[in-house]
């Protein structure tokens, strides 16, 4: 970490005047505002006005209803949602086709490559489980490397549409927040769907 | 003898996949709707892995049955609606499964009927995921399905319809009203942006799932 | 910080009231600031977009829950920032998509447009190396003006930690653009 001179805070703070500062701290905070400046070029930006009005005059989509009433409940874990409509974050979780020269692996013409990502900070374990490995709670852990409390992994799965849920802690079924495709377990709750499409001819 | 040699690979071998993973007293019943299902040509590794989650799920017997059998049906009724539809034989597994998948995710019969009726003998999974998917972001089925026939018409690959409804979805987002983004979508194809790829340290990351840990 | 149109108590009393199409001057008056401070903190344009789309869904549906509508700029500040970190929290990597940013110079001066977009695109990566408190600190600091008794009020925290991390974000970017030149 770069120190800076307890004056340069002192004057970006507004704590004392600018010209008050010698030559070469003068420099430092200059460029603090140079960089700040930049930043505050507003982007060229659309209007998100039209999108927000239209989504407030729409009723409630009843699948967030349902989901957030699951949340609810005791033994769920913390997790954040995004309304059904926002794709942002499930295109992240989209399974992907391998370019036919990336990789170390070797794939096969029928697997793809799935990221499972679940933010749940204060699990102690979390697996996902589905119809690639038989419902095993325990077969594919999840990992949180820099402990951020999200927990991630990736995954080499044969192509087409696959069922699943996180198991939090070994024992709490979880169902993917960000998964974008749900479908009735015919248990009382919903499993995500994956679809993982071959690599690419 | 020569019975057990007609049955299908799978029913043969339900039993030693239930056993440890689901209740003891279910497995009869379940493996009795398995054979069923085989003897009547219809797929049952679905009915195998509607079990085996419900087991993991810690579900009560009764619902572990009741789910399987419900699942059972839910194929019978997908296989007679590929028939209805003319879709040509044979009737594969995968597209029973495919069909069946889409009414549960909620398209319509009707709808399904209409798009396995549009692409005869192409196979329909894709088409019916982007259906699905569109349905989920309430659009209507008409529409949705309509869109990805045109998709097919217009020359898009089937492996890439599913493109078809995330880019639909995307100008959505962007503030199009459905119909606009309906149309904005079918004015640019078969154009379509290119689906996500991997990034090179996702495509490092990945591991296949480890061999099934003995009982 | 109403300029022009009727102070923002009055407008949220207005919508309170039923008047949901009131929102829209909110809208208006507050979108472009918070725009700007989701694309910095975010690094990508649609994301941004996305996270100011959800906050102001979200403040509108609670917004009897403002108690103090003369300070709704910076409630509103607090519910973007908080979408922001549930976004980073979900995202996969860090990656920093700067091709989605619109160009921010002037087009007729294409050269000074070229340098201006380098610089943004130095600046954003070395901003992205940031945890996100601090960076959440120095772009509601720097970017947005806001003083730390409002920076209080949108984050929760107190005015002497505010302080430090301020001054930690500003050692840290300055690290971060340096090992960028040096690079």
């Amino acid at each position: 970490m770069t120190h800076i001179d307890p004056r340069v805070h002192e004057a970006l703070d507004g704590e004392r005047p600018l010209e008050s500062l010698p030559p070469d701290l003068r420099i430092e905070a200059d460029r603090l505002l140079d960089v700040a400046a930049l930043l505050a070029a507003a982007p060229a930006a659309a209007s998100v006005a039209t999108r927000v009005m239209a989504h407030l005059a729409e009723p409630r989509p009843s699948r967030l209803r349902r989901l957030a009433q699951w949340i609810a409940r005791p033994q769920a874990v913390t997790f954040h949602l995004r309304p059904v409509w926002s794709l942002a974050v499930a295109a992240a979780l989209a399974v992907f086709a391998l370019l036919p020269n990336g990789g170390p692996l070797a794939l096969g013409p029928e697997e793809g490559i799935a990221q499972f990502v679940l933010p749940a900070s204060g699990a102690h374990s979390v697996h996902v489980a589905g119809s690639f490995n038989d419902w095993r709670p325990g077969a594919i852990a999840l990992e949180d490397r820099d402990h951020d409390g999200v927990w991630r992994a990736t995954i080499v799965l044969p192509v087409g549409q696959h069922e699943y849920m996180f198991v939090v802690d070994g024992e709490r079924w979880v169902p993917d927040p960000n998964a974008g495709r749900y479908v009735d377990d015919d248990f009382g709750r919903e499993n995500a769907v994956l679809i993982v499409r071959p690599s690419s001819p | 003898m020569l019975a057990c040699a007609a049955l299908p690979l799978a029913a043969q071998t339900v039993r030693p996949r239930l056993e440890g993973r689901v209740p003891a007293q279910v497995i009869p019943a379940i493996d009795s709707i398995v054979r069923a299902a085989a003897a009547d040509s219809l797929p049952t590794e679905p009915l195998v892995q509607k079990a085996l989650e419900g087991g993991a799920k810690h579900v009560s017997a009764d619902r572990i049955v009741l789910a399987v059998r419900l699942r059972r049906d839910r194929l019978e009724a997908a296989r007679a609606l590929l028939v209805r539809a003319g879709d040509p034989p044979p009737v594969t597994p995968l597209k029973v499964t495919a069909v069946a998948t889409a009414l549960s995710r909620g398209v319509p019969a009707p709808t399904v009927e209409r798009v396995v009726a549009g692409l005869p003998g192409s196979p329909h999974a894709a088409a019916l995921q982007a259906v699905a998917d569109l349905l989920a972001h309430k659009f209507d089925p008409d529409s949705s399905a309509q869109l990805i026939l045109d998709a097919a018409r217009l020359g898009v690959p089937h492996e890439r319809f599913p493109d078809v409804a995330t880019a639909v979805i995307h100008e959505l987002q962007r503030g199009s009203t459905r119909e606009g983004a309906l149309a904005h979508v079918r004015a640019g194809l078969p154009n379509l942006p290119p689906p996500a790829r991997p990034t090179p340290k996702a495509a490092s990351d990945a591991k296949r799932p480890g061999a099934a840990p003995p009982r | 910080m109403a300029s022009g149109g009727p102070p923002d108590p009055e407008v949220v009393a207005r919508i309170l009231g039923g008047d949901g199409e009131a929102f829209g001057i909110i809208i208006r008056r507050y979108e472009p600031g918070l725009l700007r401070f989701a694309t910095r903190m975010l690094g990508q344009y649609d994301a941004g977009a996305d996270a100011v789309a959800e906050g102001l869904v979200r403040a509108y549906r609670h917004l009897a829950s403002c108690r103090d509508p003369a300070r709704l700029r910076t409630w509103l500040y607090r519910i973007v920032a908080n979408r922001c970190k549930s976004y980073l929290a979900r995202r996969s990597s860090m990656e920093v998509r700067l091709d989605d940013a619109p160009p921010i110079a002037d087009p007729s001066d294409s050269e000074a447009m070229v340098e201006r977009n380098e610089q943004m695109e130095r600046v954003q990566r070395a901003l992205a190396t940031l945890p996100p408190d601090k960076r959440e600190a120095f772009i509601m600091k720097h970017v947005e003006g806001l003083s730390y008794e409002e920076m209080a009020h949108a984050t929760g925290d107190r005015i002497p930690a505010l302080k430090m991390r301020v001054h930690r974000a500003r050692e840290a970017l300055v690290a971060a653009l340096q090992e960028q030149e040096v690079l």
